[in-house]
C-alpha cells in the first residue's frame, strides 16, 4: 500500500502577511492607511490584497474615511501605532457611538510620545480602556503567537460586525516583523463574516436594539428605508436628543451589548500544571517567552501554570477566577507601568500577585525562570 | 410626483439666521435635481449648520466638528455610484478646523458637494471668530486679529482642484445656484455667506456691504471613480520550499549577522533561514536597522531549531558573522567565548580575541561578504549543507554573483 503523502506548503512568512490575508478572507474590504513605523508591513501587504486601498493624509482623515465607508456598508481596517492612534481617539468615539464595525490594528512601540519608532513595547492597554469618554469599552484583542496572527483577526472582525463596534487588535513590532517557517496548509479555513441587514417592516429605526441589544443595520444610500446615523447622543430614530430616557438608555446600551456578548469573544489559553502553586499571566509578545519558560520548567519536573490572554477588554470572567485561585501569580508584560495589573487591580495589588516588567526590550525566558524560582 | 426633501416645516434656527434660507434652498434644489429621497445622503458637522439633519427626509449622518468632508469622502468612496448624491454641510468654524479635509477632497475630486455656511462666527459656542471671519467683524470682536485676512475658501477649493467652486450670498431664491453644484460630477463646493443675528451680522443686507464677491470658478478635469478590485491571495505568489536536505543541529542554533546598510545582510539572512527550512528545521528571521535604511548598521537574527520556536529573541548567539565595523558595534555585546565568531579582517574587534578573522570583503566585495562568510561557516562546520543555501537562490536575478560568493567562502 502506498502511503499518501500529507500535503504541505512550507514557506517563510510573517505576522503581517497572515493578519492581512486572514482579514480579507474574513470579509474586510476597505483599507485606509497613514504610514507609521512599525505598522508599515501591514500596510504594504494590505495594498496588494485589499479590494480597496487608499492612502490618507493623516490619521484623523484615515479614521473618518473608514467611518464613512462603514456607514455605507463596508468593513474597514487600518493599522497604526500610538502617535497615530492618539489622533484617532475622537473618531473612535464617533464610530463607537454610531455603532459601526471597524478593525484597528495597533502596532505598539516605545513611548511616551513619539518615543522610539523601532523599539518594541506593549504599553497601550490603558489607553484602550480609556479611549471612550465615560469609561465605555470596546473589545480589545491581543496577538500572542504566530498562529494568533491568523486566528485572532477574523475573530476580531466578526465581533466588530456582529456587535456593531470598533475593535482593536494590539500587537507589536516583534510579532509582525519577524518571519518564520510555516506550513500554510496547517492554517484553519477562515469563515467569511456575513453582514446582516434589517429586513423587517417600516418604520426602520436605525438604533432600535433587538433582543441581543444590537440595532439591525442598513447602510446609508440604501433604497428601502431612510437611515439616520448619529455621533451625538441620540434616540432610536438616530435624532439628536439631550438627556431623554430613550437617548440615555441608548448610550448605556453601548456598554451593555459589549458585556452581554463577552462569552462569544473571550479568548485565552490556559495551560494548567497540576499541583503548581504558581500561575504566570501574560499577553502579547511576552507570551512566547513565557511559553518557552513554562516548557523548560515542565521539562525540569517543576511545572508552572500559564494563562495567556487574547481578549483583554472586557476581561473574561475566567481570568479573575483563575488568578484568585493561585498562591503566586506573576503578571509579566513588556511595559514599565504594569498596564495589565493596573487595569485589573488599580492601585490595590493583592498579596498573591507580583508584577514583572521591562521597558524598551523583550523579557527573556531566563529572566522569567529566575522570577519563577524566586516564588518557590 | 413632487418629492419633499424637508422632513418638517419648523426649522430649529434662530429667527433671521442665514442657515434657514440655506436649508430651504437646499431642499428645493434637491427637489429639482431629479434625485430620489433615498439617493441623497446629507452629512453634517457640529455647529448650528449641523442642525440640518433632523429637517431632512433623506439619509442623514451627523459627525464630529470639522470632519464632515472626510466623513462624506468615506461615504462617497464606499458608494462609488454616480446615482447617489453625498452632500456635506459645515459652517465656517468647521471649515477652519477641517481645512485639510476640504483641500484633500478637492484635490482628489471626490464625488460630493460641500456647502460651507459662512456666517463669520462659531455660532453654537457663542460667537467666536473663525478663519473665515471678515476683517470688520474682527475689529469689533478682537481687534488684533484684524491684521490677518480671512481664508477665501472658494478660491482655496478651486486652487486645490474642485470642479465647481462658488461663493454666493444667502439672499432670496438661490436653489438653482446650489443645483449647479449638485449636478456636478466630482467635487463641488458652495460657500454661502449668511447672517448669524445672534452673534454677528443681523441680516444679509448688512453682509452685502462687506465686499463679498459672488463668483463661480470651474476646473475641467476627468472624474475617476474609486475602484474595488478582486485580488488574489498573498499566498499564491509564495513558492513552497521543499524539505529535502538535513541539518546536524542538536537543538537550537541562534545566529547573528552584522554588516552595513546595502551590503546584503537581510537577503543573506533570508536565504539562510530558507536553507534551514529546506533542512526541515523551524526558523525565525528578523532584521534591525536604523530608520534611515540606506546607511549605518544592518543586523539580522536567525534562529534554527528542531523544536518549535517560541521566544524569537537571541539571549546568547551561538554563531555570529560580522562583515563591517558598523555591524560589529551592534553585535559585540551579544557574543562571548562560546560563540562561533567569524569577522572580516578589516574589523577592529578591540579586546575580543576569539573568533576567526578572514578577508571576506576583499575576496568578494562588500555586497557579498556576509553570504561568503555564511558559506565559509557552513562548509567548515557542516551544520547546514551548503547545497541547501545554493538551492535557495536558484533563479535569483543575481544568481551568478551569489554563487561566486558562496564558492569563494567554501574555498577559503
Ligand atoms: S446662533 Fe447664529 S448660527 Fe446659530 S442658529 Fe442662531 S443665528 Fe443661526
Ligand atoms: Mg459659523
Amino acid at each position: 500500500m502506498v502511503e499518501e503523502k500529507e500535503k504541505t506548503k512550507w514557506v517563510m512568512t510573517d505576522g503581517s502577511e497572515l493578519i492581512i490575508e486572514s482579514l480579507v478572507r474574513a470579509g474586510a474590504n476597505a483599507y485606509v492607511n497613514y504610514p507609521i513605523t512599525p505598522s508599515n508591513w501591514l500596510n504594504a501587504f494590505a495594498l496588494k490584497r485589499f479590494p480597496f486601498f487608499m492612502p490618507a493624509p493623516d490619521e484623523i482623515t484615515t479614521l473618518q474615511w473608514l467611518c464613512g465607508m462603514a456607514a455605507a456598508g463596508k468593513i474597514p481596517v487600518t493599522a497604526t501605532s500610538f502617535p497615530g492612534y492618539a489622533l484617532m481617539i475622537e473618531t473612535m468615539n464617533e464610530v463607537y457611538m454610531m455603532e459601526l464595525p471597524m478593525v484597528i490594528i495597533l502596532v505598539q512601540r516605545l513611548g511616551p510620545s513619539t518615543g522610539s519608532a523601532t523599539v518594541g513595547a506593549e504599553g497601550d492597554l490603558l489607553v484602550m480602556n480609556g479611549t471612550i469618554s465615560g469609561g465605555f469599552q470596546f473589545p480589545v484583542f491581543s496577538i500572542s503567537s504566530f498562529e494568533d496572527c491568523w486566528n485572532i483577526p477574523p475573530k476580531a472582525l466578526k465581533t466588530a460586525v456582529e456587535l456593531r463596534t470598533p475593535v482593536v487588535i494590539l500587537t507589536s513590532k516583534e510579532m509582525i516583523m519577524t518571519s518564520r517557517s510555516f506550513d500554510l496548509e496547517k492554517l484553519h479555513a477562515v469563515e467569511p463574516v456575513k453582514m446582516k441587514y434589517f429586513t423587517g417592516e417600516a418604520p426602520y429605526k436605525p438604533y432600535k436594539p433587538n433582543e441581543d441589544l444590537i440595532p439591525e443595520f442598513l447602510p446609508v444610500g440604501n433604497e428601502q428605508h431612510q437611515v439616520r446615523i448619529n455621533s451625538s447622543t441620540h434616540d432610536h430614530a438616530g435624532m439628536i436628543k439631550k438627556a431623554t430616557p430613550e437617548a440615555i438608555g441608548n448610550s448605556l446600551r453601548l456598554q451593555e451589548k459589549i458585556e452581554k456578548h463577552i462569552d462569544s469573544y473571550s479568548i485565552y489559553t490556559f495551560i494548567e500544571a497540576p499541583e503548581s502553586e504558581t500561575l504566570i499571566v501574560t499577553y502579547g509578545i511576552t507570551s512566547e517567552a513565557c511559553r518557552e519558560s513554562v516548557c523548560r520548567c515542565g521539562k525540569s519536573g517543576k511545572g508552572v501554570s500559564l494563562l495567556i490572554l487574547n481578549t483583554l477588554i472586557p476581561l473574561p470572567k475566567f481570568v479573575i477566577e483563575t488568578m484568585n485561585s493561585y498562591r503566586n501569580v506573576i503578571v509579566i508584560e513588556e511595559n514599565s507601568q504594569a498596564n495589565l495589573v493596573r487595569y485589573i487591580y488599580g492601585v490595590n495589588l493583592p498579596t498573591n500577585v507580583k508584577k514583572m516588567n521591562a521597558f524598551g526590550r523583550m523579557i527573556t525566558p531566563s529572566e522569567i525562570m529566575k522570577e519563577i524560582a524566586s516564588c518557590r | 410626483m413632487q418629492i419633499d426633501f424637508l422632513a418638517k416645516k419648523k426649522m430649529p434656527y434662530c429667527p433671521g439666521c442665514g442657515h434657514h434660507a440655506s436649508n430651504l434652498n437646499l431642499a428645493k434644489a434637491l427637489e429639482k435635481s431629479g434625485y430620489n429621497l433615498l439617493d441623497v445622503i446629507i452629512v453634517s458637522d457640529i455647529g448650528c449648520s449641523g442642525l440640518i439633519d433632523e429637517n431632512m427626509a433623506c439619509h442623514t449622518v451627523h459627525g464630529l466638528h470639522g470632519r464632515v468632508v472626510a466623513l462624506a469622502t468615506g461615504i462617497a468612496y464606499a458608494l462609488a455610484n454616480k446615482n447617489k448624491k453625498v452632500i456635506a454641510i459645515q459652517g465656517d468654524g468647521g471649515a477652519t478646523i477641517g481645512l485639510q479635509h476640504l483641500l484633500v477632497a478637492a484635490r482628489r475630486n471626490v464625488n460630493m458637494t460641500l456647502l460651507v455656511l459662512n456666517n463669520n462666527v462659531y455660532g453654537m459656542t457663542g460667537g467666536q471668530l473663525s478663519g473665515l471671519s471678515n476683517t470688520s467683524l474682527k475689529e469689533k470682536i478682537l481687534h488684533d486679529e484684524a491684521y490677518y485676512p480671512p481664508f477665501d475658501i472658494t478660491e482655496m477649493a478651486y486652487q486645490s482642484g474642485a470642479v465647481y467652486a462658488s461663493k454666493i450670498m444667502a439672499k432670496g431664491e438661490f436653489s438653482d445656484k446650489l443645483g449647479e453644484a449638485i449636478k456636478t460630477e466630482g467635487f463641488s463646493v458652495v460657500e454661502i455667506i449668511g447672517p448669524c443675528p445672534a452673534y454677528a451680522y443681523n441680516s444679509i443686507k448688512e453682509m452685502m456691504e462687506l465686499g463679498y464677491e459672488e463668483k463661480v470658478l470651474t476646473n475641467t478635469r476627468p472624474f475617476v471613480a474609486p475602484q474595488f478590485y478582486e485580488r488574489s491571495s498573498l499566498f499564491d505568489s509564495k513558492n513552497a520550499i521543499e524539505r529535502q536536505f538535513s541539518a546536524k543541529i542538536s537543538n537550537k542554533l541562534s545566529i547573528l549577522l552584522g554588516g552595513s546598510a546595502g551590503e546584503g545582510v537581510q537577503l543573506a539572512a533570508d536565504l539562510l533561514a530558507q536553507a534551514g527550512l529546506s533542512c526541515g528545521l523551524n526558523n525565525t528571521k528578523k532584521g534591525e536597522y536604523p530608520i534611515t535604511v540606506g546607511t549605518g548598521f544592518s543586523l539580522a537574527e536567525v534562529i534554527m531549531s528542531n523544536d518549535p520556536i517560541y521566544y524569537t529573541g537571541i539571549e546568547k548567539a551561538d554563531v555570529a558573522i560580522v562583515t563591517s565595523q558598523d555591524g560589529w558595534e551592534m553585535v559585540k555585546s551579544r557574543v562571548n567565548e562560546f560563540t562561533k565568531l567569524f569577522v572580516d579582517e578589516t574589523i577592529d574587534t578591540g579586546t575580543v580575541d576569539y573568533g576567526v578573522k578572514l578577508p571576506f570583503r576583499e575576496k568578494v566585495g562588500r555586497k557579498s561578504a556576509v553570504l561568503c562568510a555564511i558559506a565559509y561557516w557552513m562548509s567548515h562546520s557542516g551544520v547546514v549543507p551548503v547545497d541547501a543555501l545554493v538551492k535557495t537562490f536558484a533563479g535569483h536575478k543575481h544568481e551568478e554573483k551569489l554563487l561566486e560568493a558562496v564558492n569563494t567562502g567554501i574555498s577559503m
